[in-house]
């Protein structure tokens, strides 16, 4: 269980997160959602240690994750872009980070296949399309066959056949009993694919809990959306 | 041990590495068969530092993967393709940032002992081909100031770049240093103190005759230059420990 504990994060004078709470559960596909600039990244970051938070805590199962001993095995996670150096090849770039995590290097080709990118392996990064970079990332987050995977924007840049195929596959791991949590803007993307929904807005939680009590009596997660972050920052 | 692997594997997959070790071969190896061709032409016989003096240029190889081997970290994909960088994949794979860096610096240290063991072994065999009085294999005790040279450069090159997170500032000064204008060498026209830049201490590891006002020991040499990058990795690593990736 991915558990945030009253995270705050300032940078200089802003405040970028203040007192961000929620936890997202084994078996559920979570959704992290806000506008551009909520601070669904800054949340990520800091769960995986990337960024520092002025103060609270972002535990896996009340451990950090700079702490875990496997992190690879424990958490796979998709950030920005495809997280590859554009000169390597995909390939490459998969077989340093399975050396890097103590993983067969078996699984490269594996998790190649499985999000379609075996044809591309061999060429350079700099080459992909977003979405092509997407799916190198997702493999990359999939060589320790992870407890938990989380998403930072996972639909962006890929075509309308990625994105159904990435709810399906997202469903399908929380149906073995793993955490997701994955953020968006997009709320159409998410309402067909998510069990509990966070909503951030400026820098603070301003509704969460299950798909049902998070729309209520809003006629779709959309207009709850609009309605739950009306007159806040930006 | 794992981390290390990592990074290794990431040197040898990446071009700009490639072309590294080949500047750091090719520039030594021909820079001496120019010279010691010439040298043979005017009827002279080589010096006490033939092949040395041009493994000290060679060290731009070095350079050019200290400083890579942090910069490709932080090249940015571009907005287009989602600007990601990979030091944030490589710090979900290796959190610890102080195992992290070891590891990197590391690689970084085998990589370029190797690089300077074999690209000696070419120029000093290129000398002894084609010279009777050069060092060539007789100059074999100061190899190991040589490699101690280039891994101390390249680490440098390495702490410099984990201070500036962008490989075009410290790949500038520290190649134009060596190849174009030896400013350190300049300075030391003017104070004596300019003996103490970690180049100029640190080639008097293994050249002989050098134009300096203040003639450092081979050891001597070797500790100040320890010294600075001793003080730039430690400003490096804290820097890189206390900032957001």
């Amino acid at each position: 269980m991915l558990k945030f504990d009253q995270l705050t994060k300032r940078r200089g004078a802003a405040t970028i997160l203040s007192d961000v709470s929620f936890e997202a559960r084994p078996g559920r596909v979570t959704g992290f959602l806000g506008p551009n600039g909520a601070g669904k990244s800054s949340t990520l970051r800091i769960l995986l240690g990337l960024d520092r938070p002025t103060s609270g805590t972002a535990l896996l199962d009340g451990v950090p994750f700079a702490e875990l001993r496997d992190p690879l095995r424990r958490v796979g996670a998709v950030l920005d872009g495809s997280g590859a150096h554009r000169a390597r090849t995909g390939r490459a770039h998969l077989k340093w980070i399975a050396a890097a995590g103590g993983i067969p290097r078996g699984r490269v080709d594996e998790v190649l296949a499985e999000v379609g990118l075996s044809e591309a392996a061999g060429k350079r990064v700099g080459g992909y399309s977003l979405g092509m970079g997407r799916r190198l990332a997702l493999a990359a987050a999939l060589l320790g066959d992870p407890e938990v995977l989380v998403l930072d924007e996972p639909v962006n840049g890929l075509d309308p056949e990625g994105i159904r195929w990435i709810r399906g596959f997202l469903r399908e791991r929380a149906g073995d009993g793993r955490t997701v949590l994955l953020s968006s803007h997009l709320m159409g993307e998410l309402s067909e694919t998510v069990d509990d929904v966070v909503v951030i807005n400026g820098g603070r939680i301003v509704a969460q809990g299950t798909l049902a009590e998070v729309v209520g009596e809003h006629r779709n997660l959309e207009n709850a959306f609009f309605a739950l972050t009306a007159g806040a920052v930006r | 041990m794992r981390a290390y692997r990592g990074e290794l594997r990431k040197l040898v997959s990446l071009p700009s590495v490639w072309a590294a070790v080949a500047v750091g071969v090719l520039v030594p190896a021909t820079l001496t068969f120019l010279n010691a061709k010439s040298a043979v032409a005017a009827g002279r016989g080589g010096n006490a530092d033939i092949g040395f003096q041009e493994l000290a240029f060679g060290v731009v190889g070095a350079v050019i993967l200290g400083v890579v081997a942090v910069s490709s970290e932080y090249t940015t994909e571009g907005e287009s393709a989602g600007g990601g960088r990979q030091i944030i994949t490589s710090l979900t794979a290796v959190p610890s940032r102080r195992r992290l860096l070891i590891a990197k610096l590391t690689a970084v240290i085998t990589a370029i002992a190797t690089l300077a063991a074999v690209s000696s072994a070419i120029t000093l065999m290129t000398v002894e081909a084609l010279l009777d009085e050069g060092a060539g294999v007789s100059g074999l005790g100061r190899l190991p100031g040589v490699v101690l040279y280039w891994v101390l450069t390249a680490l440098l090159a390495s702490g410099l770049t984990l201070l500036t997170r962008n490989g075009i500032l410290p790949l500038t000064v520290l190649i134009l240093n060596t190849s174009v204008v030896t400013v350190t060498y300049l300075l030391a026209k003017l104070t004596p103190l300019a003996v103490f830049f970690p180049d100029l201490a640190g080639i008097r590891m293994f050249v002989k005759r050098v134009d300096l006002p203040v003639q450092l020991a081979p050891v001597t040499g070797g500790l100040v230059m320890t010294a600075w990058v001793a003080a730039l990795l430690a400003a490096g690593f804290l820097v890189f420990r206390g900032r957001d990736a």
